[in-house]
């Protein structure tokens, strides 16, 4: 089944920030569709909820050197 | 200060404490190989300098490279790398500790920006006082449920949408309608969940909790918005993507061509693309932050921009330029009395549920006297309310859209409309009924005639007052340089009183709904770029057409906000040109910071060549700009 989740980055330094945790994360298996963006800091993810546990989101976006938080 | 808080106090303030460190280590290992002849030393420091500032630069410059980005870190790695490799320690740490400090502050500012959206969702409190089974008692806000009493004390922020039950109270609806004074409510009047009752204590009946409520639902529009990339943003996205690796391309066939690892190094540097792409997102998410706050929904990045080239605001008339509360002014009766023409009208209307059906049967409704037709009073078995005359129902009834209706009661026929049903039916007007309509229509009202069984027995003059902010609304547009124009269905010369009243350039009378969007189809035709302001529901057809629709009162209604380009949450016409004006300073703010990004590189490209710049000023010049494109942005945030 497909779900979605949020969080906030607020600590992208520029966009190229929000490109790499995009690359990032659109490589964790079970992820469908990611977007994130500079301006706002917003991340949403689509993901297969039965491939991937969406706590590793959260790991991910940590390991590029940013800090997530919930939306 | 425990160990604890001291690792909690670094981790928060790390990028500060990194940048400063490194920037001591540069001053202090320049001031070294400046001052004395202590060059080991000095060049150690300086390499120290370089290393603590460019930790974590290089970290995430690993990270995009590895991800197949290329962005500004990995050309800052690449810079303070190679300085060292040719012995430019001064230059390497100069670099790092320059960015480092550039992107710091532009975190702060930036952080200012993103929190814009944060105050929004900080309006709704998390609890709410219910009363459940006699007990008042206090519950998560999300948790009360649709028909529950809510009860919100003087001073208090009211935690969902509803209706008030009881009590009476100013409210200041400003978080959600943007309007500054507060509106009084009492019983059945809507209230929005984050506004702030003022005074009285109140009773509300939730209708929405949690996230069905106005305030969310704006949010979700906010930030929806916020994400919509307008034109240019996205131009300057697909732009940046072959704009880096080029500069590193450009860098490399430099040092082919020169053999100069300086030149090339600061061709790196000052190449990259940094306040082009900051510059265009933060004019946009300022604006839309701003609008939020003062109760203007924009729909996103695309409409703003184009908001922008708005030459020309076409208003509809009914409820926009004016109340939209039509009250009947004046019954006049040819050779029967006003009260049976008023009587007649209303039954004959009480089906329609056009506004100006709703006036007739009102004031029929309102009058001292027994209701007669023909001598015979009227049943009052359909009306409960004590002291208001009953309206008997049609026997049948039909709607002539744009023009009337016709219905039969007590074997009558019945016709009450405007001047073209009774040409489409053959009816002859005499002088003197003409007369009367001439008198009343010059004033500005709209008069509907009443015709029994083929002869004209009276008319009535029904009034729909301005609304105050009208004249100084369209003024204030034609100073900003924008053609005003009215589109109304009524005729000529009532649309003519109303356009002279409101200072309106233009109107365009007799109009059915499908023949204002051809209007507006015209106008764009010739050029301008049309708004349309209407209030969202009648509209629809032409809001769509135009090139910006602006739908007023949009709180608590989904469908204006979902469907409109722009929303004014409030009835509030004098939103409108500041909307406008913010569209356009926007547009102005995106072209400013792509002038001044390109204007910086250009300069500095120059400065490269003819060897002005070297690779800290190049650095300095070039976050510099990045600081100021934001700060241009953010000017919007207090537009």
């Amino acid at each position: 089944m497909s779900d979605t989740t949020q969080f906030r980055v607020l600590d992208f330094d520029c966009p190229t920030c929000a490109s790499t945790v995009e690359r990032a994360l659109s490589n964790v298996d079970g992820v469908q569709h990611v977007e994130v963006h500079y301006a706002t800091g917003r991340v949403e993810i689509e993901y297969d909820d039965s491939a991937v546990d969406p706590d590793a989101f959260a790991q991910t976006i940590e390991s590029q050197g940013y800090t997530p938080q919930p939306a | 200060m425990n160990k604890q808080s001291i690792t909690q106090y670094y981790r928060k303030h790390r990028k500060a404490i990194v940048t400063a460190t490194s920037g001591l280590l540069y001053g202090g290992g320049w001031g070294l190989g400046y001052l004395t002849s202590f060059e080991m030393a000095s060049t150690a420091i300086l390499v120290l300098a370089t290393i603590v500032g460019g930790y974590d630069i290089a970290k995430t410059a690993y990270h995009e490279v590895s991800n197949r980005t290329l962005g500004i870190k990995t050309l800052v790695t690449l810079a303070a790398i190679g300085a060292i490799v040719i012995g430019e320690y001064w230059e390497a740490a100069a670099v790092v500790f320059l960015f480092s400090l550039g992107s710091y502050l532009e975190g702060r500012t930036m952080r200012k920006t993103r929190t814009a959206l944060q105050e929004l969702l900080e309006m709704t409190p998390d609890t709410a006082t219910v009363r459940r089974d006699g007990e008042v008692q206090e519950v998560p806000a999300r948790e009360v449920e649709e028909g529950e009493v809510v009860i919100v004390k003087p001073g208090g922020k009211i935690p969902i949408d509803g209706e008030v039950v009881d009590g009476e109270s100013a409210v200041n609806q400003a978080p959600v309608t943007g309007e500054s004074a507060p509106v009084h409510k009492a019983d059945g009047d809507e209230v929005y969940a984050g506004t702030v009752n003022q005074e009285g204590a109140l009773e509300i009946r939730t209708t929405g909790a949690g996230a069905d409520t106005t305030l969310e639902r704006i949010i979700r529009r906010v930030e929806k918005a916020q994400e919509a990339q307008s034109p240019t943003e996205s131009l300057i996205d697909r732009f940046a993507k072959y704009y880096t690796p080029a500069v590193i391309v450009l860098a490399i066939g430099a040092y082919a061509v020169t053999q100069n690892a300086i030149l090339s190094l600061t061709l790196l540097v000052i190449g990259c693309p940094g306040a082009l792409v900051i510059g265009p997102p933060v004019s946009i998410v300022s604006a839309i932050g701003n609008a939020a706050r003062s109760g203007v929904l924009m729909k996103g990045g695309e409409h703003l921009e184009r908001a922008g080239k708005i030459d020309l605001v076409a208003f509809d008339k009914t409820g926009t330029l004016t109340k939209g509360e039509t009250t009947v002014a004046d019954v006049e009766g040819f050779g029967v009395a006003g009260d049976e023409v008023l009587s007649l009208a209303a039954t004959a209307e009480k089906k329609s549920e056009h506004h100006l059906a709703d006036a007739i049967v009102d004031a029929a409704r309102e009058r001292p006297t027994a209701a007669t037709d023909g001598g015979a009073t009227v049943a009052q078995a359909d009306d409960t309310d004590a002291g208001r005359q009953s309206i008997p129902d049609p026997d049948d009834f039909d709607v002539v859209a744009g023009k009337g209706v016709i219905a039969h009661t007590d074997a009558h026929e019945v016709v009450v409309g405007n001047r073209a049903l009774l040409d489409d039916r053959d009816i002859d007007v005499p002088s003197q009924v003409a007369d009367y309509v001439r008198e009343r229509e010059e004033r500005g009202e709209t008069v509907v005639h009443v015709v029994r069984d083929g002869d004209i027995i009276g008319a009535i003059a029904l009034r729909d007052e301005l609304r105050e902010a009208a004249p100084g609304v369209v003024a204030a547009l034609q100073d900003a340089g924008i053609e005003t124009v009215m589109l109304t269905g009524d005729n000529e010369r009532t649309a003519a009183a109303v356009a002279e009243e409101v200072g309106i350039d233009e109107y365009r009378a007799e109009l059915l709904p499908e023949d204002k969007q051809s209007v507006i189809e015209a106008y764009q035709a010739d050029g301008h770029v049309v708004a349309m302001v209407g209030d969202g529901i009648n509209d629809a057809p032409s809001l769509a057409t135009a090139d910006v629709g602006i739908a007023m009162g949009a709180a608590g209604t989904d469908t204006a906000i979902e469907t409109a380009d722009m929303a004014l949450m409030a009835d509030d016409l004098e939103r409108i040109p500041y909307a406008v004006k913010l569209s356009k300073a926007t547009r102005w703010n995106v072209l400013e910071n792509v002038g001044l990004a390109v204007l910086t590189v250009t300069v500095l490209l120059a400065g490269v060549l003819t060897s002005y710049v070297t690779l800290a000023s190049g650095m300095l010049v070039h976050e510099a700009s990045v600081l100021l494109v934001i700060l241009n942005g953010m000017r919007l945030l207090r537009y």
